[in-house]
């Protein structure tokens, strides 16, 4: 059964002028169990479909979207309290710099026993803050902290990047989410602490079942990790699938290029030569191309491509473009 | 390939006040020696408190180490005169963005650095900007701009123009290239490698981005708390990695 399932979803950012509109109709969906990569280079309103699931957005956006179903659920016909009970007891995020999401002036112990909501502790109540207590550590264990005494005493300047990403985590997965959303998670660590993050949700996501959307915006890190993706390109969808399949043969000039930019999914590229490269720049907000939004900066880019391409389908393979790259012409 | 920079036994010791009487010291940087020669780069990686960037300090002379050498084209220079030096190793920064004074002008940004500099008179200093800006891909109108005109990718270059007007012998980016989207990522490394093989710049990388040093480090040295685990070519140090730590994190990008 499909756990999310969003049909042409647009966010507009209303200004004085006219609505502008950041994300033009994009299409997402998960399965139980799933992990989905969502890649796009910045501005490319990866972060702000996340928020929008999550219903985190303010009032100068405006969500439209023709299917936004939870578990069959239509989320964006309900009330704003219903919708808020389905989200906060089924969805976790995590946020790009976890030093600075976490709250500066309270101690780690009294945030994680914030998030562990009253009803996963059985007990009578005057055993509940032991109860909470309990299960603040075991959670730091799960997520591999082991000396939890000094965390839990510690304010978020004391903790490192990694570790206190790790307690983000460990908040996120308090109260047994169906799906986690991890928006950047990697962004601000070692190298080596990030293969370590990325193990860790691979783990729950097979030994709990759930659910991972899986943020960022290099493609190469996130591969490994993830049984399907989504490529985002200035708020539009340009290609989605299986990654292995993707990988394997894109369909789109701007997955390619992505792919071929990457010096490791190219091993036949000698050291210090010149890397394939898209020219020119994303554009901003304020002045989209119109039609194919990569239209400026593509290379076989026609006259066909002022109109916006529709999600074409091949198998389980998506894509967006008129001129699909086919396995001869590359 | 002649030598061009040279760094010998560099040592830098912090001292902290922990106390009244007592003083705390951090060792961010213990007998650490290696050469770069001419056209080529030097990757340096490690984790946060491994003393790359102290070392990068210690290269533009904004520290000064407690002891050991540092020859410029073999002899021994005082980076700290950076008067004399700074023309010859020039730095560029993390973000683009925030190293740049936003209420400044670009070429009045890079202006300035020739008159600091240089003794060219002011037609000379035009005819170097406008040259300097085409190198790198840049326009003449783009002399009048401020810097939050430019997008991310365009931002960078201006850093570049501003680090290599003074024709440099040496760069060093201290994480310059991490913060940036691929696209525009694999557009800067072209222009990088490009200006090597053009006029023999020497770069030292400073960064965690294992996959990149990969592709354009002929040298790599792994740093541990000031130490240095591994020293060798790219391919070398790639394939055999003597400690441990080095182990583990080449084992990270590829596991």
């Amino acid at each position: 059964m499909l756990l999310l399932d969003i049909k042409n979803l647009t966010i507009e950012l209303k200004t004085p002028d006219a609505l502008v509109r950041a994300v033009d109709r994009v299409n997402l969906s998960l399965r139980e169990g799933e992990i989905r990569g969502l890649v796009g280079e910045s501005g490319s309103g990866k972060s702000l479909i996340a928020k929008a699931i999550v219903g985190v957005l303010n009032k100068r956006w405006q969500v439209t979207a023709d299917r936004f179903s939870w578990r069959g659920q239509d989320l964006l016909n309900l009330s704003y309290d219903e919708q808020r009970k389905i989200i906060g007891r089924d969805i976790a995020m995590i946020y790009q710099e976890p030093s600075r999401s976490l709250d500066p002036t309270a101690a780690i112990l009294e945030q994680l026993e914030e998030a562990v909501p009253d009803h996963l502790l059985d007990g009578p109540w005057w055993k509940r803050s032991y109860l909470r207590r309990r299960k603040a550590i075991g959670l730091l264990h799960k997520v591999g902290i082991r000396d939890h005494q000094s965390v839990l005493q510690s304010v978020p300047y004391q903790l490192s990047e990694g570790i206190c990403q790790k307690i983000m985590i460990a908040m996120a997965i308090a109260k047994n989410p169906k799906l986690l959303i991890a928006d950047e998670p990697t962004t601000a660590l070692e190298s080596t602490t990030q293969a370590q993050l990325f193990r860790l949700l691979a783990s729950f996501n097979q030994l709990k079942g759930m659910s991972v959307l899986l943020i960022s915006h290099e493609l190469e890190s996130i591969a490994r990790y993830t049984q399907s993706l989504s490529v985002l390109y200035c708020g539009q969808l340009v290609e989605a699938g299986e990654t292995a399949a993707i990988l394997k043969q894109p369909y789109h000039p701007y997955t390619h290029a992505l792919i071929k930019s990457v010096p490791e999914f190219q091993p036949n590229l000698q050291p210090k030569t010149p890397l394939y490269a898209l020219p020119g720049s994303i554009p901003v907000l304020q002045h989209l191309p119109i039609g194919c939004r990569l239209g400026p900066r593509c290379p076989n880019a026609r006259k066909e491509c002022v109109k916006t391409p529709s999600l074409e389908r091949l198998q389980n393979h998506y894509f967006s473009c008129h001129f699909p790259l086919t396995g001869k012409n590359d | 390939m002649s030598i061009l920079l040279e760094v010998r036994n560099l040592h830098k010791t912090y001292r902290k006040q922990a106390g009244l009487f007592r003083q705390r010291s951090i060792c961010a940087l213990n007998d650490v020696s290696f050469s770069l020669a001419e056209g080529k780069t030097l990757a340096i990686v490690g984790e946060t408190g491994s003393g790359k960037s102290t070392l990068a300090k210690l290269l533009v002379g904004i520290e000064k180490p407690d002891s050991g050498e540092i020859l410029l084209a073999g002899t021994v220079a005082k980076i700290s005169h950076y008067r004399q030096y700074n023309h010859m190793i020039r730095f560029i920064f993390q973000d683009a963005a925030k190293s740049l004074n936003p209420h400044q002008k670009v070429g009045q940004m890079l202006d300035d650095v020739l008159r600091f500099s240089t003794v060219l008179d002011s037609h000379q200093r035009r005819q170097k900007i406008r040259m300097t800006l085409k190198q790198l891909g840049l326009l003449d109108e783009h002399s009048e701009y401020y810097p939050h005109m430019f997008s991310g990718g365009q931002l960078q270059r201006v850093a570049l123009a501003r680090a290599l007007i003074l024709d440099p012998k040496l760069l060093i980016l201290d994480e310059a290239l991490t913060a940036l989207d691929p696209s525009l990522r694999a557009q800067i490394v072209n222009l990088l490698l490009d200006l090597q093989q053009k006029s023999g710049l020497a770069y030292l990388l400073i960064t965690n981005h294992l996959r990149l040093v990969k592709h354009i480090a002929d040298d790599l040295l792994v740093l541990h708390q000031g130490m240095t685990l591994d020293y060798g070519t790219t391919a070398q140090v790639f394939s055999h990695p003597q400690h441990d730590y080095s182990r583990k994190l080449i084992n990270s990008l590829t596991a």
